[in-house]
């Protein structure tokens, strides 16, 4: 997969390491801008009040 | 299927999945899902990074900022009359020592919008928090135990007969802690009642409730800190912290 996305970048290797070093950039900023705000929210990690919840469906 | 001899190999030219090339695809399948699972595992400590690192720069930079804006508030509209709130802003500072995180903002409300910038939230439900002026009541807040400010982060220094102390804009609330409950359900809304009768209370008073998720880094259970308001001091001049905070 990788080895793909290498082959098919255009340039030396040096315009490669380069470009290669802007995707992974841009993919942190992604996960950290979009992605994880959406996802923390759904996993059990950080809901600090008490509340009803299930509770009041039982 | 056994042929392993070169001579037949060298015949059967015509049918694309010699066993050669058979080999190379299936490596390649593995290969990918073996990068697949690093990427996995990348994006997982990003993760982890981002929950207990990033959300915090974010959450302190919201919260310094709003905290601020109260102060510089507070400043220029002078002296009002007394029972004057600014809910939206926020209400005032809470101050525990025993935690060492300075002075925590407390904004009204505790969904994550509200938590996530870094500040303590009032309950609006399900049980309506109290207020420090009120005469009777019991002030119930919840704040974040691991990202996102982090500000009850050290809950479990609270010890019985530590200070809690709420700053206003012109009022000092000094609390003393009475009860902590370490672990508890997070369905259990009576520790948000206005007499905590699960801290041994039975008398309406002015009372302060904190509230967290514990064990540190997940959810499971919640923890609990009530304290007793000992008295109210005036906010001087020079806004000298009481004698619980110097």
């Amino acid at each position: 997969m990788y080895g793909w996305i290498w082959r098919h970048l255009p340039g030396n290797t040096w315009v490669k390491a380069l470009i290669s070093l802007v995707l992974a950039l841009a993919v942190v900023f992604v996960l950290f801008q979009y992605v994880f705000p959406w996802a923390e929210p759904l996993l059990p990690f950080n809901d600090v009040t008490v509340d009803q919840g299930m509770a009041a469906v039982r | 299927m056994t042929a392993t001899g070169n001579d037949q190999e060298r015949d059967r030219s015509a049918p694309p999945l010699t066993p050669r090339r058979a080999r190379r695809a299936v490596a390649s399948v593995v290969s990918v899902i073996g990068e697949l699972l690093i990427t996995a595992g990348l994006i997982l400590g990003l993760f982890v990074a981002y929950s207990l690192w990033w959300t915090n720069v974010l959450a302190d930079r919201a919260a310094h900022q709003q905290g601020d804006q109260v102060r510089k508030h507070w400043a220029s509209s002078g002296p009002k009359g007394p029972g004057e709130l600014d809910t939206k802003d926020g209400i005032g500072f809470l101050h525990v020592p025993a935690m060492d995180n300075g002075d925590v903002l407390v904004k009204k409300g505790t969904d994550a919008e509200v938590l996530n910038e870094g500040v303590a939230g009032y309950y609006t439900k399900p049980v309506k928090s109290g207020l420090p002026k009120d005469k009777k009541g019991n002030f119930t807040l919840a704040a974040h135990r691991d990202g996102h400010g982090a500000k009850f982060h050290n809950i479990d220094k609270v010890k019985d007969g530590d200070p809690i102390v709420f700053e206003t804009k012109d009022t000092w609330y000094v609390y003393k802690v009475f009860a902590t409950l370490p672990e508890t359900s997070k369905y259990n809304v009576d520790v948000l009642d206005e007499v905590p009768k699960e801290a041994g209370k039975h008398k309406a008073g002015r009372y302060i409730t904190l509230t967290t998720c514990t064990p540190v880094y997940t959810s499971n259970y919640r923890y609990i800190v009530w304290g007793e308001l000992v008295r109210t001091e005036k906010v001087d001049a020079d806004r000298t912290p009481p004698k619980e905070l110097r």
